[in-house]
C-alpha cells in the first residue's frame, strides 16, 4: 500500500499531535459543520481545514480538521454549532424540512457563515441565498455589520473584510436576540485560504496578494472565534484596551 | 336688695320684639315727618325749637313704648381646671444632680412646696394633677415618691392635646396647663417644635407653662442615634451615620467601635469642643456575607456617668445581592464556554465578568506587532484572583489549565480557599484540562472541589442519571416532581465523555455514570458539598453543552440547561428561596425587656409546605455562642410557626431553627436579632429646655427653668363663665312725673306751633 504525503496529509500530522490528546470527542474541539446542498458545496473544504489549521496554531481553540458534511436537515447539525455554507454559482432552493431546521439550529444557538464563493453581488450565489435566507429567517434580514462590531476585534484588531476579493466591504449579519446567528461575505474568504491538491494556494487574493490573503485568514479566525466567544471582547474589562489600540 | 349682686337694664314691654322694633320704626318716621314740615322756618331758632320739642316728645313716646325696667340678679363664679402635667418617661428616673433625687422625686418636692399656693387659689381654679406615659392617669406626690417611672416614651404633644380634650376626667373648661418634665420628647417633638405641632400649640387656646425638671450638669456619654439602611447590598459599601452625644466630656477624645456580632468592623475616634456636643461620625463598610447581622456601635463607659445603659447601640442590617456577580474563567473558548455564556448574558440578575485563555505561550498568532494587531489583554489573575476575589458572589472555572506559568492560578490557592470557606461559591467544569487529563501539576482548587482525580477520562458517550441524592436536590429538580424530574434527565442528550473522578467525604453526588464505576461506585458526574461558609460544584465533564443545543435537535423546544444552571446558582449563591427552612426573627431589633420572635417555615426536600414539622430555635450570644433561650413549635398548615423567646439581655444574638418530619430532618436556618441596651427613651440623659420654653412660647405660658417658682407668675385664663341663681324685675317707666313730661312737652310744642303759626 502506497502513502501519497500530500500537503494535507503533513498539515495533519502537524496539528494532529496536539489535539487528539484527550479531547472528549467533537464535543471539546471546535469542529465545523460544511453544508451539503444540492449545488457545489464542497469548494471550500480546503479553506474550512485551513481555518481550523489556523485556529490550533494560532489560537487556545482546540480543533479537529476535518469538517463534517452535513446535510442542512440532518439533526446531527446540532452537535456542531458553527455550520459553513457556500457554493461557487446559485444556491439550490432549500426543502421546507431543511428550512425548517436550519431555522431551529440558527433559533436555538446555532452560527452560520455564509460565503459567496462566486463573489457575485445581486445573481449567483448572492441572489439565491438571501432568497433562502428569507425563508429561514424571515423576520431577520441581513444588515451590515458596523465596524466597531466584535467580531472586528474578536481575536484581530480589523477594519475591513476582506475575502479572495475585496467586493464588499462589510460583512453582513442576521441578528437572532442581538446575536448575529448569520455571517455573511460576499468576498469568499476562505477562497483566500483554499488549498489544491498539490498544497498551493487555488486563488490569489485581488487585489491585495498575499496580504490580502492573511488579512482574509484573521477575519476567518475572528468570525470563528465570535461563534465560540459571542460578545467577550464587548465587556467592559476589555473596551479601554481595546480603543487604546483603535487609537 | 342685699341679697342680688348686679342688676342689668331690660325691657319689660309685653309686646314681642318685631311689634316693638315696628312701632320704634313708626316713631321714628313720625319725628323725622314733623321735623320736615318744619323745613322752611326761616328763623333758626324756632325751627331748632321745634326739632327739639319733637325729638324730646318722640324719646318721651319710646320711653313708654320700651316699658324699660331693672333686672336684678344673683350670680355666682364656676371654677375652671388648671392641668399640671407631670412626666412619667424613663427618663424622669435620672438624678437631677450626680447622687441627687430623681428627676421625679424633684417634681414630688416641687409639688409639696407648691401645695399652699394651690390652696391659696382653690376657690378660684381646680388643680388636676396627671401623669402622663403618655395616656394621662392621676397622680400625687406620694405616687411620683413611690412609683418610679417607666414609660418608655416621652409624647409631650400628645399629652397637651389629650388635656385639650378634655381627658383624665375633667369637666370644667381649661384656663392653663402646668408641664413639668425634662423635655426629651422622642415622638412628635423629638426635633423641636415646628410644623404642624407648632400650628396646633399656637390656636391651643390656653397658656401651657412649663417646668424644666434636671440639671444639664451630668456627666454622660451616649450613641444618641444611628441611622443606617434597612438593608444594604453584599459586597458593595454601606455607611452608618452615628450621633454620640457627650455632656461635660469638653476638650476629651474617645474611641466610637462598630462591632458585628463581636468582631470589630471599624473604630473612629472624636473629639468633644463642648460639654454639650453632639459630634457625628460615619462608619463605612463593605458586608462581605448576604443574610441578617447584628452590628453595635458603643462607646466607652466612663465613672459617674449618669446613664451607662446609653453607652451603646444595636441594630440588625440585612445584607442581600443587588444581582449576582458572577467571574467566568476559561481555560480556552469552546462550546461550553460559548453556551454557558450566552445563558449568563440573558440572565437580568447576573453581571457576569469574564477572562478566557484566547492563546497560549506556544500558539503563533502571525501579527508582526502584537500589542496593536491583536485585542488580546494580559489575563489579571492576580488582580481578580487575590485583591477583587471577594467581589464575586459566584466563580466558574471551565477546564482550566495550570501548565502556563503565565496563566497558572498555583498562587491563588489560598485566596481560593479562604473565599470559599468565607461564603463565596465555585464552579469548576471539567475537560480535557482537567483532572486526570490535565498536565499543569496540582490543581489549587483542588481543596475545595467536591471531587478527587480518580484517573484518565471516560470517553464513551452516556447518559447522565440521576441518583437518589439528585432526585431530592433543588440543583437538579428540572420538573415538577421526582418522577417528572427523572423524565426529564433521563430525556436529554448524552454527554460525550467525562473525567473520572471520585467524591471526597461529605460530598453530595446528584448526576453520576451509568456504567463507568471508581472505588465501586458509580463515576460522579455533578457532585457539590459545603466548605466553610461556602458552597463548591463539580461537573466533571465539558459537554454540558449538549444539554442545551443538541437538545433541540428533534424539534421540541427544552429549557433544561437554562433551568440546571439557573438552580444550581442559586443553590452556590444560597438564594433564600432554595432553602427547606426559613428563619426570620421579627421584629429583627428588639427593645429591651421585650421577647424575641422567630418566625420558621418548614418545607419539604420537594419544596411543599410541612405541616406538623417539628420545629425547634435556639438563641444564642452572637459574640460568646453562650445559648440564652430555646422554643419548640409544630408548624401549622402551611407550614410556618412563631415561637418566642424570653426576653435576653441586651446584645446580639443569633437565632438557629431546626425542623424534622417524620424523623428525617428538613435542614437548619439561622437569623440575627439585636436586643437594645436602651430603647429612645434613656439614649438621652440631657434636659431640653429648650423645647419647654418653645412650647410655653408658643401658647402664651411661662417657661421656668427648676422647679422652683411661685404660682402667680404662671399666666391663667380668668374663669369665664358666670351662672345666675335668681333675679327680680323693677320697672323705670310707671312713674307719674314720667307721664307729667311727656304731657308737658305735648303741651308746649302745640303753644309753640299756635304761636309761630304752623296750628
Amino acid at each position: 500500500m502506497s502513502r501519497s504525503f500530500t500537503r494535507r496529509a503533513v498539515l495533519t500530522a502537524a496539528v494532529g499531535a496536539p489535539f487528539a490528546a484527550s479531547a472528549f470527542g467533537d464535543a471539546s474541539l471546535f469542529v465545523p459543520a460544511l453544508a451539503k446542498h444540492a449545488g457545489r458545496w464542497d469548494a471550500r473544504a480546503s479553506g474550512l481545514r485551513r481555518l481550523a489549521w489556523e485556529l490550533q496554531k494560532r489560537t487556545s481553540v482546540e480543533v479537529a480538521l476535518e469538517a463534517r458534511p452535513l446535510a442542512l436537515d440532518s439533526p446531527r447539525l446540532f452537535e456542531h454549532p458553527f455550520l459553513y455554507l457556500s457554493a461557487d454559482g446559485e444556491l439550490p432552493p432549500l426543502s421546507a424540512a431543511e428550512v425548517e431546521n436550519l431555522r431551529r439550529y440558527l433559533t436555538f444557538g446555532g452560527f452560520l457563515f455564509a460565503d459567496a464563493n462566486d463573489g457575485s453581488d445581486g445573481a449567483g450565489f448572492d441572489a439565491s441565498f438571501r432568497r433562502e435566507l428569507g425563508r429561514v429567517l424571515p423576520q431577520q434580514p441581513l444588515t451590515a455589520l458596523p465596524s466597531k462590531h466584535v467580531v472586528f476585534k474578536s481575536f484581530f484588531m480589523l477594519d475591513s473584510a476582506p475575502g479572495r476579493f475585496l467586493n464588499k466591504p462589510v460583512l453582513e449579519a442576521a441578528l437572532v436576540n442581538k446575536r448575529a446567528a448569520v455571517m455573511y461575505s460576499q468576498n469568499d474568504v476562505l477562497g483566500a485560504l483554499n488549498r489544491d491538491e498539490s498544497g498551493t494556494w487555488e486563488f490569489e487574493p485581488s487585489p491585495g496578494g498575499s496580504r490580502q490573503r492573511e488579512l482574509a485568514t484573521r477575519l476567518a479566525l475572528n468570525i470563528a472565534m465570535y461563534a465560540l466567544c459571542l460578545d467577550y471582547k464587548d465587556d467592559a474589562v476589555h473596551l479601554p484596551v481595546i480603543m487604546k489600540r483603535r487609537r | 336688695m342685699e341679697s342680688f349682686d348686679t342688676w342689668k337694664l331690660v325691657s319689660l314691654s309685653p309686646l314681642p320684639a318685631a311689634a316693638l322694633a315696628l312701632l320704634v320704626t313708626a316713631l321714628v318716621f313720625g319725628v323725622a315727618l314733623a321735623c320736615w314740615g318744619v323745613r322752611h322756618e326761616a328763623q333758626p331758632r324756632r325751627k331748632w325749637l321745634l326739632w327739639t320739642l319733637r325729638l324730646v316728645g318722640g324719646v318721651c313716646a319710646l320711653f313708654f313704648l320700651l316699658e324699660p325696667g331693672m333686672r336684678w340678679l344673683q350670680v355666682a363664679r364656676v371654677k375652671n381646671r388648671v392641668a399640671v402635667l407631670i412626666d412619667r418617661s424613663a427618663s424622669m428616673g435620672f438624678p437631677v444632680s450626680p447622687k441627687g433625687p430623681t428627676r421625679s422625686e424633684a417634681v414630688a418636692q416641687a409639688l409639696e412646696a407648691l401645695a399652699p399656693q394651690l390652696e391659696a387659689q382653690k376657690e378660684r381654679y381646680a388643680f388636676e394633677l396627671y401623669g402622663f406615659d403618655p395616656e394621662l392617669g392621676p397622680v400625687s406626690a406620694d405616687t411620683l415618691k413611690a412609683q418610679p417611672p417607666t414609660a418608655s416614651r416621652t409624647d409631650l404633644f400628645a399629652a397637651l392635646r389629650a388635656v385639650q380634650a378634655g381627658q383624665g376626667g375633667g369637666s370644667r373648661k381649661l384656663s392653663g396647663v402646668l408641664l413639668f418634665s425634662d423635655g426629651v420628647d422622642n415622638v412628635d417633638l423629638a426635633q423641636g417644635l415646628s410644623g404642624r405641632p407648632r400650628a396646633v400649640l399656637e390656636k391651643f387656646g390656653v397658656p401651657v407653662s412649663t417646668v424644666a425638671v434636671g440639671k444639664g450638669s451630668l456627666l454622660d456619654l451616649a450613641v444618641a442615634n444611628v441611622q443606617v439602611d434597612d438593608f444594604a447590598f453584599v459586597r458593595n459599601s454601606v455607611s452608618a451615620d452615628v450621633d454620640i452625644h457627650a455632656r461635660g466630656f469638653k476638650g476629651q477624645s474617645v474611641q466610637v467601635v462598630l462591632r458585628r456580632e463581636g468582631q470589630v468592623v471599624g473604630t473612629q475616634a472624636v473629639t468633644f469642643t463642648d460639654d454639650d456636643d453632639t459630634k457625628p461620625v460615619r462608619f463605612t463598610f463593605t458586608p462581605d456575607q448576604t443574610g441578617r447581622f447584628v452590628y453595635t456601635v458603643s462607646v466607652p463607659v466612663f465613672p459617674d456617668e449618669a446613664v451607662v445603659e446609653n453607652n451603646v447601640k444595636s441594630f440588625a442590617l440585612k445584607v442581600i445581592r443587588d444581582r449576582v456577580r458572577v467571574l467566568l474563567v476559561a481555560g480556552r473558548p469552546s462550546w461550553d464556554e460559548r453556551f454557558l455564556r450566552g445563558l449568563l448574558k440573558q440572565d437580568a440578575n447576573v453581571e457576569l465578568i469574564s477572562f478566557y485563555i484566547l492563546r497560549s505561550t506556544t500558539d503563533v498568532s502571525g501579527a508582526l506587532n502584537e500589542s496593536a494587531e491583536l485585542s488580546l489583554i494580559p489575563f489579571p489573575k492576580d488582580e481578580i484572583f487575590h485583591t477583587k476575589i471577594n467581589t464575586f458572589d459566584l466563580i466558574f472555572v471551565l477546564n482550566f489549565s495550570n501548565e502556563d506559568p503565565q496563566t497558572a492560578l498555583t498562587y491563588f490557592q489560598r485566596d481560593i480557599e479562604a473565599y470559599v470557606s468565607n461564603g463565596g461559591a465555585l464552579a469548576y467544569l471539567g475537560g480535557d484540562r482537567s483532572f486526570g487529563e490535565a498536565r499543569g501539576g496540582v490543581n489549587p482548587l483542588d481543596s475545595v472541589l467536591p471531587v478527587t482525580t480518580a484517573g484518565s477520562a471516560e470517553l464513551e458517550s452516556f447518559q447522565a442519571r440521576l441518583t437518589a441524592d439528585g432526585l431530592r436536590h433543588p440543583i437538579t429538580a428540572l420538573g415538577t416532581g421526582g418522577l417528572s424530574t427523572e423524565a426529564v434527565w433521563s430525556g436529554l442528550p448524552k454527554i460525550p465523555g467525562m473525567n473520572l473522578v471520585r467524591a471526597k467525604p461529605g460530598a453530595t453526588v446528584l448526576l453520576d455514570h451509568p456504567f463507568a464505576t471508581v472505588d465501586g461506585r458509580n463515576a460522579p458526574l455533578l457532585a457539590i458539598q459545603e466548605v466553610g461558609r461556602g458552597r463548591t460544584l463539580t461537573l466533571a465533564t465539558d459537554g454540558a453543552w449538549y444539554w442545551a443545543f443538541p437538545s433541540h435537535a428533534e424539534g421540541a423546544p427544552t429549557r433544561a440547561y437554562e433551568r440546571f444552571w439557573s438552580n444550581a446558582i442559586r443553590w452556590l449563591v444560597r438564594d433564600p428561596d432554595l432553602t427547606t427552612l426559613s428563619v426570620a426573627a421579627d421584629p429583627p431589633s428588639v427593645e429591651p425587656g421585650r421577647p424575641v420572635a422567630v418566625v420558621v417555615g418548614a418545607r419539604t426536600a420537594d419544596y411543599q409546605p410541612a405541616p406538623g414539622a417539628s420545629i425547634s430555635v435556639d438563641l444564642f450570644s452572637a459574640e460568646d455562642g453562650r445559648v440564652v433561650g430555646q422554643a419548640t413549635a409544630v408548624a401549622g398548615p402551611d407550614g410556618t410557626a412563631r415561637v418566642e423567646l424570653p426576653a435576653p439581655p441586651p446584645g446580639a444574638y443569633k437565632v438557629v431553627g431546626r425542623a424534622e418530619k417524620d424523623g428525617k430532618p428538613l435542614g437548619e436556618s439561622s437569623d440575627a436579632v439585636a436586643v437594645r441596651a436602651v430603647g429612645p427613651e434613656l439614649s438621652d440623659a440631657r434636659v431640653n429646655g429648650a423645647l419647654l420654653k418653645e412650647i410655653a412660647g408658643a401658647t402664651g405660658g411661662a417657661y421656668f427653668d427648676s422647679p422652683s417658682f411661685s404660682l402667680s407668675d404662671v399666666p391663667l385664663l380668668e374663669p369665664p363663665l358666670v351662672e345666675v341663681g335668681r333675679s327680680k324685675d323693677q320697672p323705670l317707666w310707671d312713674r307719674w312725673y314720667w307721664l307729667t313730661l311727656l304731657v308737658l312737652v305735648a303741651g308746649v310744642e302745640w303753644a309753640v306751633r299756635r304761636r309761630f303759626g304752623y296750628i
